[in-house]
C-alpha cells in the first residue's frame, strides 16, 4: 500500500495519455486535453493560529504538532513533472513543512522500468498530561529525586516523543517478468514517556536487611523513561511473474539499537509516608530505610538491542483460471545479545542473555471455483518457533538464598486451518459455510522458570469453530447479509507453576521444581513434585488466553440505495465470550454489541450531505481472586455530519461535525463482607466519561486558473472526567509529592489561511 | 508511449461496441461491457479481473485470492478511484475515510483519547494492514500481529531475561490498537486488565485516593487498592510489563518485572 502512496498523480494522467496514444496525436493540440494531461504542481503557503493556553489543547495537540505555539507557518509543496521524451516522472512533495510533523518526499520513476524515492517524515507525540515534580533530569538515565514540600509546588514537565523516519526505496524491472525491489528505513526515536518504579516492604522477594522485618514502608516514584533509540528495517526481494506463477523471494532484516541500557534514580533526602508527610519526622514513622532506598535506586533495565533476519519465498500459482494457490515460507533468525555489563549480579558465566530464536513459517492456500456457482477456499498455516536461549539462574531469592529460578523458554507451535465454501443460490441468495481450526502447543515449560501470580498454565490449546453467512441482493439497490460464527477453545490439563507453593494443601511444601501436573482425579496429596490438585481451588486464577472459551457472534448489515440521491447503510453485531476454568476467578465473560447507520444524500450535483450514528456497548466480567467481582461496561456513541458543496463556480465549501460520547462504568461487588461494606461507603468507582465535539469548516476560492485561497476553521471541545491521576480534587501523589494533571475540560479553535498557487 | 503496458479504455471496460457505436442512437449510450460504478451489473470477479490482469505481478498482492476482502466480494473500485487525479485511498490523510465506509467500529475507536494518530493523518490503516491479503490474522501487514507491531514498537520485541509471554503471543491480548479511553490503548484499566490473568496482593477492591471513608495511616500497605488502581495501576511497581532484560540475581530479583 505504501507503493500506492508513492505514485501520485498517476491515474487520470495516464488514462488520458493512453487515450492519446490510442486515438492519435491530433487531439494533443486540443488545449483542453493538454490542460488535463499536464501534471498539476502547486505550492501552498499560509499561517495558522490556535487559541487558548497550551494545556487547553493537550488532547487536540497530542499528535498534530499544534500544541506548543500559538501561531504556525503552513507550507505544503506538490511538484509533479513528466518528461515527455523519456516518460520519466519526477515528484517532490512537502507537507506540514512549518510543523514538527513535516514530511518530505522526492522520487523519480519511469513506469515499467525503474523507480526510486527518498522520504523524510517526522512524527511527534506530546503526552496530554503534565507532571508537576522536583525531579532533576527527568527523561535522563540518572534522574535525581527530592521530595517537594507540598504537592503541586514543583515545575511542570511535559513529555514528548519524537520519531524521525528516513526511507529510501528503489525498484527496477530487469526484464518483463523480473523485478528487483529494495527499501531501507531508519527511525530515530527520542524523548521520554511515563514510567517509574515502586517497592513495598515487607516483601518476600526483599527479605531483611532490604526490608526491615516488621516495618511497613513503601514508595512510588514517577521516573520518565528516557528514549534514544533507532530502528532499521531493510527489505530486498526479487519478484518473478509469468502468466501462471508469481514468485517473490527476499530478505527482511530488522535491527533495534538503544543508546540507553538502564536508568537509575538517586534519592536525595526523605520521601513521603502514606499520609503524604515526610518520613522520619516525629509521628511520621521511620525514616526511609536504607534497604528500600537502595531498591528504589537499583538500575532499571531499558529495552535491549535486538535483531532479526528473515528469508522468505512467497507467491501464487494459477493451476487453471479458476483454481489457484498461494504460499509462503519464511525462516527467521532473531538474536538478542545486549551486554549485561551495566548491571550487577548476573549469573556466573553469562555476559549477555545470548538469546537466539529460530522461527519457520509455512502457509499454503487454495481457492477454486469448480462450478460457476461454487467457490471453495482451503488454507493452512504452521508456525514453529524454536527458542534456543540458554537457561540460567537469574533469580536467587531469600537471605540466605533459599530458592532459585531461571529464565523461561517460549517455543510455541501454532497451526491454523480454514475451509470455506460459498454457493450461489436461487433468488439472489449466496450462502457461505466455513470451518476454522487452531492449535497452539506452547511446548514443554522450563521446569525451573518462575511464573508470577498465576495458578496454572496449559501447554496446549485447541480451538474449533464455524461460520455461516447468507447474503442476498434483494434488488439492484438493496443488499443484505446475516452471519453467525461460533467457536470453542479448550486445552490440555492444567499445570502448576513452580512459584506457587502448596501451602494450604495439607501443609506440604514444594518438594521439587517446575511446572507440575494437576490431576483432579486424585483425592489425596502425596507430594507437590508429582501433582497438585490444589490448582482446582475455586479462588485460583488462570490466564484468560489459556482458559476454555465459547465464542458466539452474529452480524447483520444492509446497503440500500433508496433513491438516486439517497443511500443508507445499516449494521448491527453482537458477540459473547464465556470463559471457564477450574476456578471461578479472572475473566469470566464478555459481551459486545455494535450498531450503526450511515446515510449519504446528494442534494444536487454541487451539494452532498453525509451523516452517521453508531453505538458500541461492551461489558467484561472480571473477578479478582479474593477482592472483588467487577462488571466493566463501555458505552460509546459517535455521530458525524458532513456537507460539501460548490455554491459558486469558483467557491468550494465543506464542513464536518463529529461528536463522541463515551462512558466507562466500573461496577464492583466485594467478594467479602468487609469489602462490601467498604464499597457501600465508597460508592464504588465513579464512571469515566469522555466527550469530544469537533467542528471542521473549510472554504476554497479560486482567484483565477492558477491561484486560490483557502480558509480552515476547527473548533474542538473535549471533556474527560477520569480518576486515574486524581479524584474529586484529591490528586494521586507520588512519594516525592510529584503529581500528574491535565485540564479535564478543553476548548480550542484553530484558524488557518493559505494561498495556493499552481507552479508552471 | 513510455510504458507499453499502459492500458487503454477497452482493456478495462471491454470492447464495448454498443457503447462506442451506439447503433440504436440512444440518447443515453449503452453501458460499457464492464462497468465499475456503484450500480454496476458486472460481477465483482469480472470487474476485479480487469485490474488483476495487470497488477497480479505485484508481490504485495500475491495473497489477494482467498483474502477476507476477496471472499467478501470487495471490488477494487470499492476502494480505489481511477478517473481522478488523486486516489483517496492512496493518500494516508484520506485513506481512513475509505476504510471506514465498512469498518465503522474502528471509525469510532480512533476518536477515543488514546489512539494512534490516524485522524491526524500520520498513521494510515495500510501502515498495519495489507488490504490486498496477507498470511497474518486480520490482514496484518507482516506475518503476525506482534511482527506488525514491532515494526514501530521494536523495543517490545526482546527476547528478555524476564519475558511476559502474552507480549510474545499477541499484543492484542492487552491492547486495542484502534483506540481506547484507558491510556496506552489498553483494553481495560489496570488492575482489571491484569486481574484477568493474575491474582496478586490480597483482597482489596479498587479504590481512589480521597474516596476512602477511612484515611490511610502511616502503616498502610503499599500493596493497596489505591496503588494498583490509580496512576499507572499495577505498573506503578511492575513497570517492566513488556519484559525486563535486567540479569540481576540479587534480591529483589527482577522476575516480577519490577526493574
Amino acid at each position: 500500500m505504501k507503493t500506492l502512496q508513492t505514485r501520485p498523480g498517476f491515474s487520470l494522467k495516464i488514462v488520458v495519455l493512453a487515450l492519446l496514444a490510442a486515438f492519435g496525436s491530433a487531439h494533443a493540440a486540443d488545449d483542453e486535453i493538454a490542460a488535463l494531461i499536464r501534471p498539476d504542481s502547486s505550492v501552498s503557503i499560509g499561517a495558522a493560529g490556535v487559541t487558548g493556553a497550551e494545556n487547553e489543547r493537550s488532547f487536540f495537540g497530542q499528535y498534530n504538532g499544534l500544541r506548543r505555539q500559538d501561531a504556525y507557518l503552513l507550507l505544503d509543496l506538490d511538484v509533479i513533472k513528466r518528461d515527455d521524451a523519456t516518460g520519466t516522472w519526477t515528484t517532490f512533495q512537502g507537507r506540514n513543512l512549518g510543523l514538527d510533523t513535516r514530511e518530505i518526499r522526492f522520487g523519480q520513476q519511469k513506469q515499467g522500468d525503474w523507480k526510486y524515492s527518498f522520504e523524510y517524515d517526522e512524527m511527534i507525540r506530546r503526552d496530554p498530561r503534565t507532571i508537576n515534580t522536583s525531579l532533576v533530569g527527568a527523561g535522563s538515565t540518572a534522574p535525581v529525586v527530592s521530595r517537594l514540600a507540598t504537592a503541586g509546588s514543583g515545575s511542570d514537565v511535559n513529555l514528548d516523543l519524537k520519531r524521525k523516519n528516513t526511507t529510501i526505496a528503489l525498484e527496477k524491472w530487469l526484464s518483463p517478468s523480473l523485478q528487483f525491489e529494495a527499501s531501507f528505513r531508519n527511525e530515530d526515536k527520542n524523548g521520554a514517556r511515563m514510567f517509574g518504579n515502586g517497592m513495598a516492604c515487607t516483601s518476600g522477594s526483599a527479605p531483611s536487611p532490604l526490608c526491615t522485618t516488621g516495618v511497613t514502608q513503601w514508595a512510588l516514584l514517577m521516573l520518565p523513561e528516557p528514549i534514544n533509540s533507532s530502528t532499521q528495517q531493510f527489505d530486498a526481494k526479487l519478484n518473478y511473474a509469468s502468466d501462471k506463477l508469481m514468485l517473490s523471494g527476499g530478505y527482511y532484516g530488522s535491527f533495534y539499537s538503544n543508546q540507553y541500557q538502564s536508568m537509575a534514580a538517586s534519592i536525595n533526602g526523605e520521601l513521603s509516608n502514606p499520609l503524604g508527610n515526610q518520613m522520619g519526622l516525629p509521628g511520621n514513622g521511620p525514616a526511609l530505610g536504607a534497604g528500600l532506598r537502595g531498591m528504589l535506586q537499583n538500575p532499571i533495565a531499558l529495552p535491549p538491542d535486538s535483531q532479526a533476519h528473515q528469508f522468505y519465498l512467497t507467491g501464487n500459482y494459477a493451476f487453471t483460471p479458476t483454481t489457484k494457490a498461494n504460499f509462503k515460507y519464511a525462516y527467521t533468525h532473531a538474536a538478542q545479545t545486549d551486554n549485561f555489563s551495566v548491571f550487577g549480579g548476573a549469573p556466573g558465566g553469562r555476559s549477555d542473555l545470548g538469546a537466539k530464536v529460530d522461527t519457520s513459517l509455512y502457509q499454503l492456500g487454495l481457492t477454486s471455483r469448480p462450478i460457476s456457482k461454487l467457490s471453495l477456499l482451503a488454507n493452512v498455516r504452521y508456525e514453529d518457533r524454536n527458542d534456543k536461549t540458554p537457561i540460567a539462574y537469574y533469580n536467587v531469592e531469600g537471605n540466605p538464598a533459599t530458592t532459585a529460578f531461571t529464565n523461561g523458554n517460549y517455543s510455541p507451535k501454532r497451526l491454523n486451518g480454514k475451509l470455506e465454501g460459498t454457493y450461489q443460490l436461487p433468488d439472489g441468495y449466496r450462502a457461505t459455510l466455513g470451518f476454522n481450526y487452531e492449535s497452539l502447543d506452547r511446548g514443554t515449560f522450563v521446569s525451573t522458570n518462575s511464573v508470577a501470580g498465576l495458578s496454572g498454565l496449559r501447554q496446549k490449546s485447541e480451538e474449533t469453530g464455524y461460520r455461516m453467512e447468507l447474503r442476498r441482493s434483494m434488488s439492484e439497490t438493496l443488499t443484505g447479509a446475516i452471519g453467525y460464527s461460533s467457536s470453542h477453545r479448550s486445552g490440555s490439563a492444567w499445570l502448576k507453576p513452580l512459584s506457587l507453593s502448596c501451602t494450604g494443601l495439607g501443609g506440604l511444601s514444594d518438594a521439587g521444581r517446575g511446572v507440575i501436573v494437576g490431576d483432579p482425579s486424585l483425592t489425596s496429596i502425596t507430594g507437590c513434585a508429582t501433582f497438585n490438585n490444589g490448582i482446582y481451588g475455586v479462588n485460583n486464577i488462570f490466564p484468560s488466553s489459556m482458559t476454555d472459551r465459547q465464542r458466539d457472534k452474529i452480524k447483520m448489515s444492509a446497503d440500500w440505495a433508496a433513491t438516486d440521491q439517497l443511500s443508507l447503510q445499516f449494521m448491527a453485531e453482537w458477540g459473547q465470550d464465556n470463559f471457564s476454568s477450574p476456578g471461578t476467578k479472572g475473566l469470566r465473560s464478555s459481551y459486545m454489541g455494535f450498531y450503526g447507520v450511515d446515510a449519504a444524500y446528494a442534494l444536487s450535483e454541487n451539494w452532498r450531505l453525509t451523516g452517521y450514528w453508531s453505538r458500541g456497548d461492551q461489558t467484561m466480567h472480571v473477578d479478582h481472586s479474593t477482592g472483588y467481582l467487577a462488571a466493566l461496561r463501555n458505552l460509546s456513541d459517535s455521530y458525524g455530519f458532513g456537507v460539501i458543496g460548490k455554491p459558486m463556480t469558483r467557491l468550494q465549501v465543506g464542513g464536518d461535525l463529529l461528536l463522541i460520547e463515551d462512558r466507562d462504568e466500573y461496577k464492583q461487588s466485594g467478594g467479602s463482607t468487609a469489602n462490601n461494606n467498604l464499597l457501600a461507603n465508597l460508592g464504588g468507582l465513579p464512571d469515566v466519561t469522555f466527550r469530544q465535539f469537533t467542528l471542521k469548516l473549510f472554504g476554497r476560492y479560486d482567484l483565477d486558473k492558477t491561484s486560490a485561497v483557502r480558509m480552515d476553521l476547527i473548533h474542538q471541545q473535549t471533556k474527560l472526567n477520569e480518576w486515574t491521576w486524581g479524584y474529586n480534587g484529591t490528586p494521586f501523589v507520588y512519594s516525592d509529592n510529584s503529581t500528574v494533571t491535565f485540564r479535564p475540560s478543553q476548548s480550542v479553535t484553530y484558524l488557518g489561511a493559505t494561498y495556493i498557487v499552481a507552479l508552471p | 508511449m513510455a510504458d507499453g503496458r499502459t492500458p487503454s479504455c477497452t482493456n478495462c471496460h471491454g470492447d464495448s461496441d454498443l457503447h462506442t457505436n451506439n447503433p440504436a442512437k440512444l440518447k443515453e449510450r449503452p453501458a460499457t461491457d464492464r462497468s465499475f460504478g456503484k450500480n454496476s451489473k458486472t460481477p465483482v470477479e469480472a470487474r476485479n479481473e480487469s485490474c488483476i490482469s495487470c497488477h497480479k505481478k505485484d508481490a504485495k498482492r500475491s495473497h489477494w485470492e482467498g483474502s477476507a476482502h476477496q471472499r467478501a466480494d470487495v471490488a477494487c473500485t470499492s476502494c480505489h478511484q481511477l478517473h481522478t487525479a488523486k486516489d483517496k485511498v492512496a493518500d494516508k490523510r484520506t485513506q481512513p475515510e475509505v476504510c471506514f465506509t465498512c469498518h465503522k467500529e474502528q471509525r469510532a475507536q480512533v476518536m477515543k483519547p488514546s489512539h494512534h494518530p490516524v485522524m491526524e493523518g500520520k498513521v494510515a490503516c495500510s501502515d498495519c494492514h495489507n488490504s490486498h491479503g496477507s498470511i497474518g490474522p486480520k490482514l496484518v501487514k507482516r506475518d503476525s500481529v506482534v511482527e506488525t507491531c514491532y515494526t514501530c514498537h521494536m523495543e517490545k520485541r526482546g527476547p528478555f531475561v524476564h519475558s511476559h509471554e502474552p507480549v510474545n503471543e499477541d499484543c492484542g491480548n492487552c491492547h486495542n490498537p484502534h483506540g481506547t479511553v484507558a491510556e496506552s490503548l489498553l483494553k481495560a484499566r489496570p488492575p482489571f486488565l491484569c486481574h484477568q490473568c493474575h491474582t496478586p496482593h490480597g483482597g482489596q477492591v479498587a479504590q481512589l485516593r480521597g474516596q476512602l471513608p477511612t484515611q490511610p495511616t502511616i502503616n498502610s500497605s503499599g500493596k493497596s487498592g489505591i496503588n494498583y488502581t490509580q496512576a499507572r495501576g499495577c505498573m506503578n511497581c511492575h513497570t517492566q510489563v513488556h519484559g525486563s532484560n535486567n540479569p540481576s540475581a540479587t534480591n529483589p530479583t527482577p522476575q516480577f518485572n519490577l526493574r
